[in-house]
């Protein structure tokens, strides 16, 4: 079903869905920001390298990648090569730009500093990463969280009832008007129900 | 800044004031100054709070002038925390002016008999020393508004609160910022407990009637501070993440290294983490009406700092910085922003350092003394720090008395300076510079300055494991030498990605002094600092053995990448071979 955010008139009628389609406008985007720190489950190609990942899949430019998001994570490892990291089952993928402090240059991407994180740098362990359809735990941080949201969102996120019901909510608080309540029954489906959000321009 | 002011606070008769020529130690500024100041004329094996400490107070190189980013003051002694030689430096406004004053250097000396309490005024017309015992056991915020009151608001203040009137060992000096709030602090090293033992309550700083310190080269100086101030503001960092979030930035990405160190340095990841990060705090501060960017001096470009108003709207605090947040957060199992504020403000009235504070409320968890994750008795501890009870003095003397008070094994100290945010078994570089450094386990001695631009030490490949020690004494021999301009750290950056920003910071240094400066001076400079420092505390009975990290550092693993500390001594040994 597709849903504008916010509505003037809320269903009273509880729907019955898998997936959610919302519509908002920019200015709600931050709504989800703290959703997105603490991570969300996406759909994912398994087997594939990270940078397949976040560019043919998550539909973010590859110039992106190479010049702003310099820190990246998979499974609280910071990722050098891309190439070389390949997505799993259940794998958490964290996005950063750059960051401050010794330790914030550090963890960025081969970085001149990155000998001092030796010991917990992503190394490939080979083995078989899966293949097919699954999901990927993903987290947004800092500077990318405007600017790689609306992506991500599009994309589509996996959320279970109550961390939908809590969207709806915080959307609805967002833009003061009613909205959201009729929404909050989505089907226990398995891994969720998947929510894609575009924005109203 | 040619004065060089020697304030003889033991003088018979009462404190006397000397002022001279620079002499010896014309062309310092910043660490530089204060080090190689304490170095030559402090008995190494000096009581740090008797009179043969000396307390010294050096703009950098470039403050009072027109340059962005040059408002640091050094502070340095004998630290009473450490027994180390020390340099504590803080943003806010007393560079600029004690720099327009003239001032390259302010000298404490000596220890007045009595109980009677000093106020020292600096302006255009001299240095006078005045007794003012109705500042007694006054905090910072209530006392720089009195001082407001008699001085206006053209001056800086420099202050102690309470903690350093005590002379506890975790005391701090503030710094007023552009608002004349008491927010910056020199902080590390109980800096403030020297002031305190030298019975000086504040330095005001009034440079009306002065102006700008003018450049050899203006054109030149002009030029290059544009072209530095470019840098910073198109670099990500500088330009972008610090102006937006500052530095508590660092909290997502730290928890996600599993670097995060949690409950006493039980683990590596806070659950509560996200609540206590950078982005949480900047959307609170500007929803209740503060501010998520503000310079902590005028002529800040990079705006890391800002406003964090409580639930009322009210101002409370200045934005805590990451460091401030881990050691009140998640360092106690605390995940409650304005509880962390709360505790920062009552560093900053108190006047101590959050970090030192922090990690010692986490050790009196470890006590037993209240539980983990304990909002309300965390403020309760600190109110004992304030009333000056004989609990709060314990915890007010830092993490490594506490810890020796509680029978408590698990102490994160390195030569009795409480470790900073970052866990050395996730990140085991920095672990080599916490371990080594002349000041105690500190962020800032090894920071992320430009090695690779500077060649300190010639080329490393950074991607080789048996880089770090090289690694860690590049970045501590260029963080010595950028200590001593006076720059904010933060700089390093836009200078360590932008070789034309480093350029143009060297140019300015140039323009300004009218000397053509390479990376080879700077690397000097931090060489002659740090060659000095280390000295000094050989002299005090500093060896090897003491670069060392906690033995449960390398007996405990942590998680989630369940490793220990991993570099052998004969490593750490070499960090100092230069």
């Amino acid at each position: 079903m597709e849903h504008e955010v916010p509505g003037s008139a809320p269903e009273q009628v509880p729907l019955r869905c898998q997936n959610v389609a919302l519509r908002i406008n920019r200015d709600q985007l931050e709504v989800f920001f703290p959703m997105l720190q603490r991570g969300v489950t996406v759909q994912a190609s398994l087997g594939c390298p990270l940078g397949e990942f976040l560019c043919a899949q998550l539909g973010i430019p590859e110039e992106y990648v190479a010049g702003r998001i310099t820190t990246i994570f998979l499974d609280n490892r910071p990722v050098d090569d891309l190439e070389r990291s390949l997505i799993r089952e259940g794998s958490r993928v964290t996005l950063s730009a750059a960051m401050p402090g010794l330790v914030g240059a550090t963890m960025r991407r081969s970085g001149f500093y990155a000998a001092l994180r030796q010991g917990i740098t992503h190394q490939e362990q080979g083995g078989a990463a899966g293949a097919g359809q699954g999901t990927v735990r993903l987290k947004l941080f800092n500077l990318l969280l405007p600017e790689l949201a609306p992506l991500v969102l599009a994309h589509g996120v996996l959320l279970q009832r109550e961390e939908l019901d809590a969207l709806l909510r915080a959307l609805e608080a967002a833009s003061r008007m009613g909205v959201a309540s009729s929404y909050l029954c989505g089907r226990d489906a398995c891994g969720g129900i998947l929510v894609t959000v575009s924005l109203r321009e | 800044m040619d004065k060089f002011a020697r304030i003889d606070m033991g003088a018979a008769g009462g404190p006397k004031v000397t002022v001279g020529p620079v002499g010896e130690y014309a062309g310092l500024g910043g660490r530089a100054m204060t080090s190689l100041v304490v170095a030559a004329e402090v008995h190494p094996l000096a009581h740090a709070l008797g009179a043969e400490n000396k307390l010294v107070i050096a703009p950098g190189m470039l403050s009072g002038t027109t340059g962005s980013m040059t408002g640091r003051l050094s502070v340095g002694c004998k630290s009473p925390l450490t027994g180390t030689i020390k340099e504590s430096n803080a943003g806010g406004q007393a560079a600029q002016v004690l720099a327009r004053l003239g001032y390259a250097a302010v000298v404490l000396e000596g220890k007045p008999e009595g109980d009677d309490l000093y106020k020292i005024v600096i302006n255009k017309d001299g240095i006078q020393v005045i007794v003012d015992n109705s500042l007694k056991l006054m905090d910072n915020y209530p006392l720089v508004a009195k001082l407001r009151g008699e001085y206006g608001d053209r001056a800086a203040y420099m202050t102690i609160g309470s903690a350093g009137e005590r002379g506890l060992l975790a005391a701090s000096i503030a710094c007023t910022d552009p608002e004349l709030r008491p927010t910056r602090h020199c902080g590390r090293g109980g800096v403030g407990a020297v002031m305190g033992a030298k019975k000086v309550k504040a330095i005001i700083l009034d440079d009306a009637g002065m102006k700008m310190r003018p450049p050899v080269d203006p054109i030149k100086y002009r030029d290059a501070n544009r072209k530095f101030v470019e840098g910073l503001k198109k670099h990500p960092v500088t330009g972008e993440g610090l102006p937006a979030y500052g530095t508590n930035v660092l909290t997502n990405v730290l928890n996600e290294a599993g670097g995060y160190p949690t409950r006493n340095f039980k683990t590596g990841q806070f659950e509560g983490a996200s609540d206590l990060s950078g982005e949480t705090q900047a959307a609170l501060e500007i929803k209740r009406g503060g501010s998520a960017t503000h310079g902590c001096h005028r002529g800040c470009v990079i705006q890391c700092s800002g406003i964090y108003n409580d639930k009322d709207g009210n101002y409370l605090t200045k934005q805590p910085e990451y460091e401030t947040v881990w050691s009140h957060g998640g360092h106690c199992g605390i995940s409650d922003l304005d509880t962390v504020a709360m505790l920062d403000y009552m560093d900053d009235n108190i006047g101590v350092d959050t970090i030192e504070m922090g990690v010692t409320i986490g050790v009196a968890m470890d006590a037993g003394i209240i539980e983990f994750g304990d909002d309300a008795g965390a403020i309760r501890l600190m109110e004992e720090v304030g009333k000056g009870t004989p609990l709060g003095r314990v915890l007010g003397c830092g993490a490594t008395v506490t810890g020796k008070v509680f029978a408590v094994e698990r102490v994160p100290v390195v030569k009795d300076q409480a470790l900073p945010a970052y866990d050395p078994r996730a990140v085991q570089g920095i672990g080599v510079t916490y371990a080594t450094t002349t000041q105690g386990a500190d962020h800032t001695a090894g920071y992320a300055i430009a090695t690779n631009i500077l060649k300190v030490g010639g080329d490393v490949d950074p991607l080789k494991t048996e880089g770090q020690v090289e690694l860690s004494r590049n970045l501590q021999i260029a963080t010595a030498a950028i200590d001593s301009t006076g720059m904010c750290l933060f700089i390093a950056f836009a200078i360590l990605d932008q070789p034309e920003t480093f350029q143009a910071l060297l140019d300015m240094l140039g323009g300004f002094y009218g000397i053509t400066m390479t990376g080879d001076d700077v690397v000097a400079l931090g060489k002659k600092v740090l060659l000095a420092e280390r000295d000094f505390n050989s002299r005090a009975g500093f060896t090897k053995h003491h670069d060392r990290l906690p033995r449960f550092f390398y007996n405990e693993t942590i998680a989630p990448h369940n490793q220990a500390f991993l570099m052998k001594d004969e490593e750490l040994d070499e960090v100092f071979n230069f």
